[in-house]
């Protein structure tokens, strides 16, 4: 079976400093993997390396989606070829209206798969139906990408945009940073409902504490720029009761 | 005359009358400002000295362009100006409110726009002097039908040289749109709006000459107590332009906006000049100025706010940002101040900066081709003073010039 995502041996610098030193990872259909590490672990970059930011060197090694290589795609072509990254820091753009935003990237997608553009009524039911599960109003939907939002707004529309483009490969970078714990309830109930059969997700995590309400299927231990470990969920709580000291040193 | 520049002479012409002697003789004089000249640092005109000033000596009928159906959209009267002269068809059947005349015989007038228009520019001597067409509008009530005055124009053997006088009694209102959209050698219109008491003029100037187009207008205001310009400026066409406004407040509660967006590419030349004068006390000015140069065109802000000695309680701001989307992109932007009151509230900015890489990575990170992601960047950053725009036919004309510019880069906002 060939998995949806594979890194394979993957190194990345910036500038001349390597972050990323040989990372490997399978995730197959219908997986949820968790990655956990300390701050300058190189979560951060992974995430971003994954989704094609300019301004990282991949020194060696291959990301494939569907066996494919996806390195020389830019991360537009890599989003419509399934995969979404959730921020940990959205991004403001002011003067961008929210719905002509959401709508851009559905269409973009579709376009894609050679299906007609979503007809504007239709979209905003669309739309509507699923922030209302994501308790997002119609007034936010109405502002500006991202502006005048709170941490935890931010977050929601995050999981609104990936409800919205099914991603076959989401990929959460500290999804959990700056939420209180309705909130992280709220993003993690709406991760929860997109787990699927042909979909894989991808958590990156700081803390234990998302993985409470995401259960994942297999959690990796990041250090250095490398999967220290790799186990079911129960390594999470190994982590959370003996830190990642203690990890280190049995890598 | 200036040394080290040639200059067009004006001898020959045909003038009538004493305020167009004047300004010929002046023209005689100055001729074309030369590369010292402080206000026309950024603004070489060079490339004008060797022109040959050749007003058409007809009306001749050409195919009707944008202008044209922008007016119709918008449902406004439209006057043509064809190579310079005026189409005295267009002004039959004027809105209610609306009286022309010609100012071509009525010294009177001449005067009253000499004394409006900026002074020292050499367009307000040279196209006095030349008046290829000549109109006064007198504007009474409130006109049910907006305005528009199209500027046409397909002999590149031609300088157009319109002069057009728009007078607003007291208490007066009308919307207005001018649309440039020439292929003249050069385009040299000198617009003089007078607005008495109370009266009320929003307007916007659209220039969408041709490619090769030198387009140079002079714009001279004067607003009464009271009196309330809403003005903004659209650049994206010509090889050189320079919109100049002079606004003169000469009445308490006067409120000026004077805003504007350059938008170039190639090797074009964008100036937007503007001098507001608050003369008097209790008035408010309000620039918001944004411009995005593509390869290695070249923008020029140059806004001076002078604030007399005895005109406190004055409100002025001008805001200026110019995005470059190539390195080769170059602006000048030079916001000035001289306030001479000393209870005042005036401020003025300037940024330059490019598109920010991680906005245009959020975007592209959702599936959005860059091409798309960076039109809908340029859009936002567009967006805040196309909206400041209260006459939304007017806001829809600008944000339509401003789309179809960024099409032709092939940037468009929306998927496909």
């Amino acid at each position: 079976m060939t998995a949806l995502l594979e890194v394979r041996n993957l190194y990345a610098s910036v500038g001349d400093k390597p972050i990323l030193k040989g990372i490997n990872l399978s995730l197959n259909a219908g997986e949820v993997h968790a990655i956990m590490g300390p701050n300058g672990s190189g979560k951060s970059t992974m995430s971003y390396v994954l989704a094609g930011r300019d301004g990282y060197e991949i020194t060696g090694g291959d990301v494939l989606i569907n066996g494919d290589s996806v390195l020389e795609l830019s991360p537009d072509e890599r989003a419509r070829a399934g995969m979404f990254l959730a921020f940990q820091y959205p991004v403001e753009l002011p003067g961008v209206g929210g719905m002509s935003f959401l709508r851009a990237a559905v269409n973009a997608r579709r376009l894609e798969a050679g299906e007609n553009e979503v007809d504007q009524l239709a979209f905003v039911k669309m739309v509507r139906a699923k922030a209302g599960e994501l308790g997002i109003s119609d007034d936010m939907l109405k502002r500006a990408v991202n502006v005048g939002f709170s941490g935890g707004e931010k977050k929601r529309y995050e999981i609104l945009q990936m409800a919205l483009l099914e991603p076959s490969i989401g990929i959460l970078d500290e999804t959990d940073s700056g939420l209180d714990v309705d909130a992280l309830k709220i993003v993690s109930d709406g991760v929860n409902m997109l787990r699927a059969p042909e979909r894989t997700m991808l958590v990156i995590t700081h803390y234990q504490r998302l993985l409470n309400h995401i259960v994942p299927d297999h959690v990796h231990i990041l250090a250095d720029g490398k999967i220290r470990k790799s186990g079911g969920k129960e390594l999470a709580l190994e982590v959370e009761e003996s830190g990642y000291a203690g990890i280190d040193d049995a890598a | 005359m200036p040394a080290l520049m040639m200059q067009p002479d004006l001898s020959n012409l045909v003038v009538s009358g004493p305020v167009r002697n004047a300004a010929r003789t002046a023209w005689q004089q100055h001729g074309w400002p030369g590369p010292r000249v402080e206000s026309w640092r950024f603004t070489k005109l060079d490339r004008l000295g060797a022109r040959d000033i050749t007003p058409a000596s007809s009306l001749s009928p050409t195919t009707a362009g944008d202008g044209l159906a922008m007016a119709q959209g918008m449902g406004a009267h439209a006057i043509r100006i064809i190579n310079g002269i005026i189409d005295p068809a267009s002004l039959e059947a004027l809105p209610t409110g609306l009286t022309a005349g010609n100012l071509h015989d009525d010294q009177d007038a001449q005067d009253a726009m000499m004394a409006l228009a900026p002074p020292d520019h050499p367009i307000s001597n040279l196209s006095m002097a030349v008046m290829s067409g000549g109109l006064v509008l007198d504007v009474a009530g409130e006109v049910p039908k907006s305005l528009a005055l199209i500027f046409e124009g397909d002999d590149a053997s031609l300088s157009a040289h319109p002069v057009v006088l728009i007078r607003l009694a007291p208490a007066a209102r009308m919307v207005m749109a001018e649309w440039h959209q020439s292929a003249v050698g050069l385009s040299a219109p000198l617009i003089g709006l007078d607005l008495a008491k109370k009266a009320s003029l929003d307007f916007v100037k659209i220039q969408t000459e041709d490619s090769a187009t030198s387009h140079l207008s002079a714009t001279g205001v004067l607003l009464a107590e009271k009196a309330r310009l809403a003005g903004f400026s659209l650049s994206v066409g010509g090889e050189m332009a320079r919109l100049e406004t002079h606004v003169t407040m000469a009445g308490e509660g006067a409120d000026c906006q004077l805003s504007a967006i350059y938008l170039g590419r190639g090797r074009q030349h964008h100036d937007i000049t503007t001098v507001l004068n608050h003369d008097i006390g209790h008035c408010t000015s309000d620039q918001v100025i944004r411009g995005v140069l593509d390869d290695r065109a070249r923008g020029v802000y140059q806004g001076k706010v002078r604030v007399a000695k005895d005109a406190q309680k004055t409100d002025g701001q001008q805001m200026s940002r110019a995005l470059l989307l190539s390195r080769k992109a170059e602006v000048d932007a030079k916001p000035e101040l001289e306030i001479y009151a000393d209870d005042v509230v005036c401020a003025h900015g300037a940024t330059v900066g490019e598109l920010d890489a991680t906005q245009l990575f959020y975007l592209t990170s959702r599936g959005i081709p860059e091409a798309n992601a960076r039109a809908m960047l340029i859009e936002a950053f567009l967006i805040d003073a196309i909206d400041s725009v209260e006459i939304d036919s007017l806001s829809k004309i600008l944000l339509n010039v401003a789309t179809q510019w960024m099409a032709q880069t092939g940037l468009t906002s929306h998927g496909d």
